[in-house]
């Protein structure tokens, strides 16, 4: 072989050595974003990734999470309870469950007794669950609405009749139409800052992080091209290891 | 043959693909049926104090509410109880006859996975179960794969039962003359 040939076979490795580089370079951050998120994903259960969620206000913003703007909120007492999409609060405090169509709530001496989803949900002055009482449980099906009578004791409305329980909530009986002295639960309005705390839990309870891991790792986190530019860095990864091995091989000669 | 092996494939991506969430059976059909039609009027237990500290040993947590309702007559108590296997609860009917564990229920399954846990080959190792002195089941409960979380939630609710109804007569002792 010539000195003329040997020196064009040594330039053109090392301007492959360059490239090679370059694209190493290049791949780098790509694959630290993947390699770190997917030791991550590989310890979901561990780290608790699914049931943790972002609170980031930039990241809830960047998935467009909004909260709820229509809250069906009544005052029990001096206390809101309040329904924003399946989240049932009273006050600050986020009551345990999912639930829908709230239809009111009152005080009755130290407990706070609510209709929400077809049930009746029994809670303590803190917004400990007390019980959860479903149509199964003897509950008038279909309560439109509930409140207290002249006496305090509970009283509910269904499209068909009036209806009363006893001190237990186990047995409920019809009221008959007297309804003298009855007070309704109405829906109150919030006053600002209570509503934006809500607004604020809320969407604090939507995004699991882990979803955000999984997100970042496909590149879906970067966009719609953001999977393209992640397969581009992928195809850089394959060309990576076959130039790298290439010149391995090309310098053992 | 090829034809065969179509129906086939085709069946095994029907049955896989079968959601596991349902409601099996009503609670007050679930009553009727442990009761013979003649149901006894529920009664509840609060967990609070020692009771509360007891079930939140077992569970990991603390129960969902701070009463439980059940029924009883003699010896034998129903109870309608719920544990999240993943993410969603699972509501089960459990019957305990004095003291030992008679029957365990699936009525409602509302996770996406899991639900072989309904199933009479894994519920009926539960039979004539009880508590060990440690506050344990007294055997060992084969697992699902694919349905830990689910097995994780039946097993407490079994010892959840059993303690419930030790407490239930431990109170007739207490009352009685």
């Amino acid at each position: 072989m010539s000195r003329h040939h040997r020196r064009k076979q040594r330039f053109k490795l090392r301007s492959f050595y360059v490239w090679h580089r370059y694209m190493g370079v290049g791949a780098a951050a790509f694959m630290l974003v993947i390699a770190v998120t997917g030791v991550l994903l590989n310890h979901t259960e561990g780290l608790q990734l699914d049931s943790r969620h972002v609170q980031s206000n930039w990241i809830l913003d960047w998935y467009g999470i909004q909260a709820p703007r229509d809250m069906n909120a009544f005052l029990a007492g001096d206390r809101h309870v309040t329904l924003m999409g399946e989240h049932l609060y009273l006050n600050r405090r986020e009551v345990s469950g999912n639930y829908r169509q709230l239809m009111g709530a009152v005080l009755k001496n130290d407990m706070f007794v609510v209709a929400v989803s077809d049930n009746i949900l029994l809670l303590t002055l803190r917004g400990e669950r007390i019980d959860r009482l479903r149509p199964g449980d003897g509950i008038p099906a279909g309560i439109l609405q509930i409140g207290t009578d002249a006496d305090g004791a509970i009283v509910v409305r269904t499209s068909l009749d009036h209806y009363q329980p006893d001190a237990d909530f186990l047995h409920w009986a019809r009221r008959g139409n007297d309804l003298t002295g009855v007070h309704w639960a109405t829906p109150s309005p919030l006053d600002p800052k209570l509503r934006s705390a809500l607004q604020h839990h809320f969407r604090g309870e939507v995004l699991p992080v882990e979803r955000v891991i999984l997100d970042l790792h496909s590149g879906r986190f970067f966009g719609r091209l953001g999977p393209w530019v992640f397969d581009a860095a992928a195809a850089l990864l394959i060309l990576l290891s076959l130039s790298g091995t290439w010149i391995w091989l090309k310098r053992r000669r | 043959m090829l034809k065969r092996l179509v129906v086939l494939l085709l069946l095994a991506s029907v049955y896989t693909g079968a959601p596991a969430r349902g409601t099996y059976q009503e609670p007050d059909t679930f009553l009727a049926e442990t009761f013979l039609n003649n149901t006894p009027e529920p009664a509840v237990i609060w967990l609070t104090g020692k009771r509360k500290d007891t079930v939140k040993q077992l569970l990991g947590h603390r129960y969902a509410s701070l009463r439980i309702r059940y029924w009883r007559r003699a010896q034998r108590s129903a109870w309608i109880l719920e544990e999240t296997g993943k993410d969603q609860p699972i509501t089960v009917g459990l019957v305990v006859n004095a003291g030992r564990l008679e029957k365990i229920k699936v009525l409602v399954f509302r996770e996406s996975r899991g639900e072989e846990v309904r199933h009479p080959f894994f519920t009926d190792q539960f039979k004539d179960a009880r508590l060990d002195d440690r506050g344990n089941l007294d055997r060992t409960i084969d697992g699902i794969s694919g349905a830990t979380l689910s097995v994780r939630a039946m097993k407490k609710l079994a010892r959840l039962a059993l303690y419930l109804d030790a407490e239930v007569r431990k109170q007739d002792v207490s009352s009685s003359p």
